[in-house]
């Protein structure tokens, strides 16, 4: 019942910071042509990362999936931050973007801990056994 | 001797350990180097390292991934799937368990109302191990067959005496194991059909009502729908249900095939407020169904208690049980003769019968198959002379006219079926009916699950299976010579004594009070 509070409100935070960014993804911002530039990623780069990220804030939003929207964020948010590391930096505003990026990824983290039980390869790692298991 | 297909299995998943973040690195390296695009792999690739560390060092509970990592996933993909996969792609047309295709697809296709004639030979195992129908040379001829009538309560006299016209019944399911789709369509379809519809043990039959079809009300051990606070039977909540015009019969539960000796649990979790409603119970306490009923813990309280429901319904009041042992029931019927107290029928129930859930142990191991326990039942009722007392129902896979035949001719009066009605409905055999998850809608309250389960398309197909069934059964019995099926007798069948019912005819007490 608690964990089932924290992951939601978990949900919504990581359904939050992703889906902020949306609409400049979707409208060519200069900010985002130029931060994905250094990547060496045109707009069907972001505009490809802006789709996945639109499917995992729904996926997260809808309970019997959330798993799957959490593992989608999770790679993205790793992604990011790997492009923060190794090209983007953590300059000024970049700064901000690498730090929602890491609170995304910490708690997808979250969110697929308490979700385990959803999906049985992910129920494995943990020892739990998943809802499906018990039934039969 | 090593054969050059040998897999070494713990060799290739130590390559596919080592691969996955040597891959990691390429994956980064290209990433960094080439193009950013390659993170795409990098990140899957970073997802399977930490799970795979999870499954190999974290994690405690499953051996082949600690021992082998991600390949053993594989496994437990391929084995979730399995039970599908080979019934879609390699099981034959006559091994699956509990009803193979062949006998499946005979029910879809009287359901469906299509021409079951085969060609070339019978799929059957054809060994002489088979119980098979005597035919006669001089058949019945049609104009000479006997309509089916039999009236239950006769015996006694009864006002409210109950005649049915076709063989067939549809046996209990109770609301709960069936969601509303199924048992409307089954109710309308017994209308149609004009056959009676057995409650189950769900409670109050407010779906069943709907549908307006001669319904069989069944008393659990729980005395769902008629029960006090503590679970005994309540006097006025009967009689009230018993007044209702559809209600034409009393089944007291005693037990059943599929798991009997053995009560039931319903978890609070599953009681809504309409089960708690339809069944009169509480919300927020789990609810035992006691292995027996509370009122009937010695044999003399057993028979009064029969006698007590008869009298408060004034229905046709018998008892479904799966026989056990074949001596208590004898001290049963000696009781019945000393109070003068017969029910007015027992449906014998195989311990091949279904259920909606019973633990496995009970399903597989306990009760006597249909055709001894029947036998059984038959040869005691007329060694203590009162056979012509009560009628027989008998249930347990019989669903085919084959096997119904065999049933008439061991003393079955009437043939009950359970889950030859879930197939008519179109039941795919997915074996889900305890998990709220059967795929065509029957045994779920999923709406979702149910909406596919159209009750005006489905009801047609329950009354198609029983009018072909019971075309089938009046060919076969015109084939035995007999003008009705209370004619049909053992004599009629050819026992091997290798099968279930030949061993139990060898070793019975009549033979062995002959022999000696
Ligand atoms: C889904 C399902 C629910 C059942 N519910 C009941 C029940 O409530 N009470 C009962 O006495 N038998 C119940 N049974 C047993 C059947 O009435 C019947 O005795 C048994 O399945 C044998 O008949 P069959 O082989 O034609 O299915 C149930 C069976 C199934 C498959």
């Amino acid at each position: 019942m608690k964990n089932n509070i924290i992951s939601w409100i978990a949900q919504l935070i990581v359904v939050f910071i992703l889906g902020q960014t949306l609409f400049f993804k979707f409208t060519d911002a200069p900010e985002v042509a130029e931060m994905f530039a250094k990547l060496g990623m045109g707009p069907f780069g972001y505009k490809l990362i802006g789709s996945l990220e639109l499917v995992a804030c729904i996926l997260l939003l809808i309970p019997s999936s959330t798993i799957w929207g959490a593992i989608l964020s999770w790679g993205l948010m790793s992604g990011a931050i790997m492009g923060h590391i190794s090209k983007i930096g953590f300059e000024g505003n970049a700064g901000a973007m690498a730090g929602m990026a890491i609170a995304a990824w910490l708690l997808s983290c979250l969110i697929i801990f308490f979700r385990r039980n959803q999906a049985s390869f992910i129920a494995n790692m943990f020892g739990t056994k998943s809802s499906n298991e018990m039934q039969s | 001797m090593a054969s050059s297909l040998h897999i070494d299995l713990h060799k290739i998943s130590k390559f596919v350990n080592l691969s996955i973040p040597a891959l990691f690195v390429v994956f980064l390296s290209a990433g960094h180097f080439v193009s950013f695009y390659f993170h795409f792999f990098t990140v899957a690739f970073l997802f399977m390292v930490i799970a795979n560390f999870f499954y190999m060092t974290v994690q405690k509970e499953h051996v082949i991934l600690k021992n082998f990592g991600l390949m053993g996933q594989a496994r437990y993909i391929i084995e979730s799937i399995g039970p599908e996969m080979r019934q879609y792609l390699f099981a034959s047309d006559t091994e699956e368990r509990p009803f193979n295709r062949e006998e499946r697809s005979e029910v879809y296709r009287k359901a469906k109302n299509i021409d079951s004639a085969s060609s070339f030979g019978s799929q059957q195992n054809f060994d002489p191990s088979e119980i098979k129908i005597r035919h006669t040379m001089f058949p019945t001829p049609k104009e000479a067959l006997q309509p089916f009538k039999i009236t239950y309560g006769e015996e006694r006299g009864l006002e409210f005496a109950y005649t049915i016209t076709r063989p067939i019944m549809i046996s209990a399911m109770s609301y709960g194991a069936l969601g509303t789709n199924a048992v409307r369509s089954l109710a309308r379809g017994a209308k149609l059909a004009n056959i009676p519809m057995n409650t189950g043990e769900g409670g109050y039959p407010e779906y069943h009502l709907m549908e307006d079809c001669d319904l069989i009300f069944q008393i659990g051990t729980a005395k769902f729908g008629v029960r006090t606070d503590d679970g005994l039977l309540d006097d006025t909540k009967l009689a009230e249900i018993a007044s209702k015009p559809q209600i034409r019969m009393i089944e007291i539960k005693f037990s059943q095939g599929a798991k009997p000796g053995k009560g039931g649990l319903l978890p609070k979790e599953k009681i809504t407020d309409e089960i708690a409603k339809l069944r009169g119970i509480k919300k927020g306490a789990d609810v035992v169904s006691p292995p027996y009923h509370p009122e009937c813990d010695t044999v003399e309280k057993t028979v009064a208690f029969i006698k007590r429901v008869q009298n408060v319904s004034g229905l046709p009041t018998g008892f479904k049980i799966c026989l056990g042992k074949v001596s208590e029931f004898e001290v049963l019927v000696e009781e019945m003769k000393r109070q003068d107290v017969y029910p007015d029928f027992i449906t014998v129930d195989g311990a091949e019968g279904g259920t909606g859930a019973a633990p496995k142990a009970f399903l597989d191991g306990v009760g006597l198959p249909l055709l001894v326990g029947l036998a059984s039942i038959q040869d005691c009722l007329k060694r203590h002379g009162i056979r012509n007392k009560m009628k027989l129902n008998a249930s347990g896979k019989l669903i085919s006219p084959r096997a119904q035949l065999v049933a008439f001719a061991l003393g079955a009066d009437a043939i009950y079926s359970a889950r030859g009605f879930m197939l008519s409905l179109g039941c795919i055999q997915a074996l889900q009916c305890g998990n709220n998850t059967c795929p065509i809608g029957i045994t779920t309250h999923d709406p979702e699950l149910q909406k596919g389960l159209v009750i005006e398309s489905r009801a047609p197909r329950i009354a198609n299976y029983v009018h072909n069934i019971e075309h089938d059964l009046e060919e076969l019995l015109r084939a035995t010579g007999c003008k009705s099926f209370s004619e049909l007798t053992e004599e009629n069948l050819y026992i091997p004594s290798d099968t279930v019912l030949g061993n139990y005819r060898l070793n019975s007490p009549e033979v062995q009070a002959a022999a000696s």
